[in-house]
This record gives C-alpha cells, structure tokens and sequence, in this order.
C-alpha cells in the first residue's frame, strides 16, 4: 500500500512547485532589490538580497493606493447588495414550489452566462446618461450581475436546510416578522451569509471586465495594475500586488472546507 | 383551502422579484440591445454591413478564440482530474497539498496575469532565466501567435485548474468505495479501474465543470488583454478593441453577438452531450 503512494507524492510535489511558483515570483520581486530583477536580462530566481525599499515606493505612490481603495468599496457595496438581494431571493425561492423555483434558479444561471462584455458596452452607454459612469457604484451595480445567482442559490440551500415549522413555532411565540427574522433565522443562516458574502466580495474584488469598460478613468485596482503593465511599468505595481494578494489568499484558505463542488457547481447536480 | 395554499405559495414571488428584476433590466435588456444595435449602421439603415466589415478579422478571432478555448479546457480537465485523484487518496499532508492547490484560485486574474508577463517576458523574464542557468536556448514565447497563444493556455490553466479540480474531487467522493474495492479483489488494475470505475461516474461532474469552465473560457478578457493584446486578438478582446475605438464602436456589437452565438452554441453542445444534467430538485 505505502509504494503505491509514491508516484501520488512524486506528483502531488511536481504540481505543488507549479502552483505555487508564480506566487514565489510575485513575492521575490517585492522583496528583492530590482537591480536583481527588473534590471537584469536574466533575473535571479533565488533569494539573494533582501529589501523594503520596493513597500517605501509603492506605498508612497498615492496614485496605487486610491484604486485599491475604490476596489474595497466597490466589493463591499457588491457583497452587501448581494446579501440583500439573495436574502430575500433565497427566502422566496424556498417558499415557491420546487418545480417554479428551480425554473427561475435556471433563469438566473442563463443570464450568468451571458458574456460580460456583451452586457458592459450597452450598460456603459445607460450609465454615462445616469451619471453612474466612472463611478463606484456604477462598477459595483455592473458586477452585481456576477454573484447574484449563485448568491441566491447559495442563501437557498441555507433556507432549504431550516425546520419547516421554524416560523410558525416563532409567530405563535408571538414573534413578529422582523424580530423573528432577526432572532430565529438569522443566526441560523450565518455560514451562507458569510460565504455568500465573501465569495462576492472575492468576485467584485476580482472582476475586470464590467470594472474597464465602465470605468476607465476612476479604475479599480486590477484596472490600474493593467495601466501600469501596459504602460511599461510594472515594477512600482509588484510589492503592491502582493500586499493585495496576500488577503484573498487567506479568505481563500478559510473558505476552503467550504469550497464544496456543490456551491462553485451552482447546485448544477449529476 | 388547497385555493388559500396557492396564494400564500404565490405572494412569496414577490421576495424573488427584486432579483429577478434586476437581472432583466441589467442583463437580458442590454443583452438583447446589443443584437439589434450589430445590425444598426450609421446611416441608420439595418444590414449585415457591419458584420461584413470585420468578416476576416472576426473569423480568425472566433478561431484563436476556439483553439485557446478548447486548449486551455483541456489541459484544465487533464491536470483536475490527476489533482482530483491525489487529493481524494487520505495521503499525509494531504491538507497541506490541498492549500496549494487553491491558492491560485486566491489570486486575482490581473495579478496572475501580471506574473506571468514576468516569467514569460518577451527578452528575458524568468522562464527563461531558468532555461539559461541550465545551459539550454532561450526562448521568445511571443514569436508566433501559436506560442503566444500558448502562453494565454499556460497562465489559465494555472489560474482556474483549482476550480475544475474542486468540482471533480465533489464527483471523486460521490463514488463508493466498496465499488473500487469490489473490482480491486475481482483483479482489476489501477489502470482499469480508472477507465471503468471512474471516468464513468465522474463524466456528469467532467460536463458539468466543462460548462461552467467553458461559458468562461470564451469569456477570457483580462488574461489575453494583460498577456498578449491584441496579437493576436481574441474575440473578447476584438470587442474591446472595436469599442475603444470610435470610428469602429458598431463593429463591436456585432463582433459581440457573433461572441454570445458561440456561447450560446456551446452552452447547447455541452448540455446535450452531458445529457444527464440536471438542475438540483
């Protein structure tokens, strides 16, 4: 049994440096001096050299820090309207008999399939006539269209998972509407209120399409690291890249053990 | 009474509407403007013209797009499934393998992109740091636009490989182990197991992620843009490219309607070959 392991960890190796070795790019050009780097041909792939200097700069660069600022509202705006609108939708949808639901979850899927850049060139053309072009809320009414399906379908599977009797049991207690949403349910629904707010957040975070064609002049931070790497100058964006990067990796990481197939599937089932 | 269960059923809708709605005026309207706008020139006459203005170079995007789309899936679903099957093994440090794994999928698509313009540097760049440190011929991964296509498969696969490796590890353990057993005594090799246990229960997941992976993958716009703008142009970034340039704003509406027919075709291809798909009752 144990030798027939050992191709698996020969392999499960081999990946591991795959994957993990533009990570290791990205955190050696942050901490190395660019002489090393970017000024040579041939840049060094081991650590020989340690430096801050290339934090100093970037940080000190205040044209970076306002698009990742921008980035973090947007994707807060993004996974609030996201609870909002898949609180109500999953609650709904939970209520409606299964045959109608599932026909309206199918729907929503549908238009996730609709490509982003279809949908972003007539939505800019509306949003520079409502003002909500080069605007936060604007990218973050855009990328809501992203997350709101599987949002839905994830706050779905949490009402599914409840007692049925759950609010009937409260109105008798004489619990009111909001009050036994608040007391009763809410604290029953809170792990897919969390993934579904930190998936949304991740996506919002992530999206580049809808956030380009919207919003050129006021970018997001993936927005502005593409100006700079266009611009020829990716140097001052690495060290800050990483400093973004880094939180993603941890939500991912937390988020693991909730990464079923089933939540990224959109309950899409054999 | 079964009267009375209908409209409470009904007056629930109302909690879904606002969902819905957002979606129809967001989504499907623009959508559809686009489809009437391709065919709208500036004289305000309706024809194909604009269509026929970018006939060539719309035919050679939907292809690239088709290679590197097809391409980058497959080699996705290679390395899932090998993914897949070492993760589903109760190896030691397992958990550790599986935390690499996903990290990609922590990282955003810009900033993937950005690394790998480093490694693959047209002069240079790290990739071919390596092969130089070990004597071999360095390498332009932008001499043509098969190896710069190549370049957008390598960077994607590594980007969204973790995805289509969590979905088919979801199908890994649906599968009984008593099965593999069973055939393990029967005498059949891990080979053969593979190829009969397997595949055969695992081909709804491999559907499955080949239609959420595909719908995306002939959406891919951040990665060619970053890595290689437009040499050669995919279809994504043909829009972008028609739309950012005034003189040519309609030719990207209907370069986009050619994009959402293709997709629209795939969606259709993978659902009847996938067959037993189904959305969960």
């Amino acid at each position: 049994m144990k030798n027939n392991n050992i191709p698996s960890y020969i392999l499960a190796i081999i990946l591991s440096i795959i994957f993990i070795y533009p990570l290791y790019i990205l955190i050696l050009i942050a901490f190395e001096p660019i002489s090393l780097t970017f000024d040579r041909l041939y840049p060094y792939q081991l650590p020989f050299d340690f430096t801050l200097a290339n934090f100093e700069s970037s940080i000190k660069d205040l044209s970076l820090i306002t698009p990742v600022l921008r980035s973090i509202v947007v994707a807060f705006i993004v996974s609030i309207l996201a609870i909002v609108l898949s609180t109500s939708a999953g609650y709904g949808l939970n209520k409606l008999s299964s045959r109608f639901s599932n026909k309206i979850i199918v729907l929503m899927f549908f238009a996730n399939m609709l490509p982003a850049i279809v949908i972003a060139i007539p939505i800019s053309v509306y949003f520079i006539k409502l003002g909500l072009y080069d605007n936060v809320l604007g990218i973050a009414l855009a990328q809501e269209l992203v997350v709101l399906p599987i949002s839905a379908f994830i706050m779905l599977g949490g009402f599914r998972s409840l007692p049925r009797d759950l609010e009937n049991q409260a109105n008798i207690d004489g619990a009111g509407m909001i009050s036994t949403f608040r007391y009763v349910i809410m604290p029953l629904i809170k792990v897919p209120l969390t993934i579904t707010f930190l998936l949304a957040w991740m996506t919002s975070w992530d999206e580049f399409t809808y956030a380009i064609i919207i919003s050129p002049l006021a970018p997001t931070f993936p927005v502005s690291l593409y100006d700079y790497v266009s611009r020829g100058e990716p140097f001052i964006s690495a060290s800050f890249a990483l400093i973004v990067t880094i939180p993603v990796i941890l939500i991912v990481v937390f988020l693991q053990k909730y990464l079923k197939g089933e939540y990224l599937t959109g309950g899409m089932k054999a | 009474m079964l009267k009375s269960y209908r409209n409470r059923n009904y007056k629930y809708i109302l909690f879904v509407l606002p969902a819905l709605v957002y979606i129809a005026i967001l989504s499907f309207f623009p959508a559809a403007s686009v489809v009437f706008l391709s065919f709208k020139t500036s004289k305000d006459v309706y024809s194909l013209s604009n269509y026929y203005a970018i006939k060539g170079s719309l035919l050679k995007a939907t292809y690239d797009t088709v290679i590197v789309s097809f391409g980058a899936l497959l080699i996705q679903l290679f390395f899932a499934i090998l993914i897949a099957n070492i993760l589903i093994k109760s190896l030691k440090g397992n958990k550790i393998f599986s935390t690499i794994f996903i990290i990609p999928y922590g990282i955003s698509t810009v900033v993937s992109a950005f690394i790998f313009s480093l490694i693959f540097a047209a002069v240079g760049g790290f990739a071919n740091s390596t092969l130089h440190s070990l004597g071999l011929p360095v390498i332009d991964w932008y001499k043509t636009q098969y190896s710069s296509m190549g370049v957008v498969m390598f960077a994607d696969f590594w980007k969204n490989t973790p995805l289509v490796a969590l979905i088919l590890l979801g199908g890994l353990s649906s599968i009984d182990p008593a099965m593999m057993e069973a055939a393990s005594v029967d005498g059949a090799g891990s080979f053969r197991r593979f190829i009969h246990i397997t595949l055969p229960n695992l081909a709804p997941f491999i559907a499955i992620a080949l239609l959420i992976r595909g719908v995306s993958e002939f959406n891919i716009f951040a990665l060619p843009l970053v890595l290689i703008g437009y040499h050669p142009s995919l279809i994504n970034t043909l829009v972008y490219e028609y739309f950012t340039s005034i003189s040519s704003v309609d030719y990207s509406y209907a370069a986009a309607t050619i994009l959402l027919l293709i997709i629209a075709a795939f969606a259709v291809l993978v659902i009847k070959l996938g067959g037993t798909s189904n959305y969960e009752k």
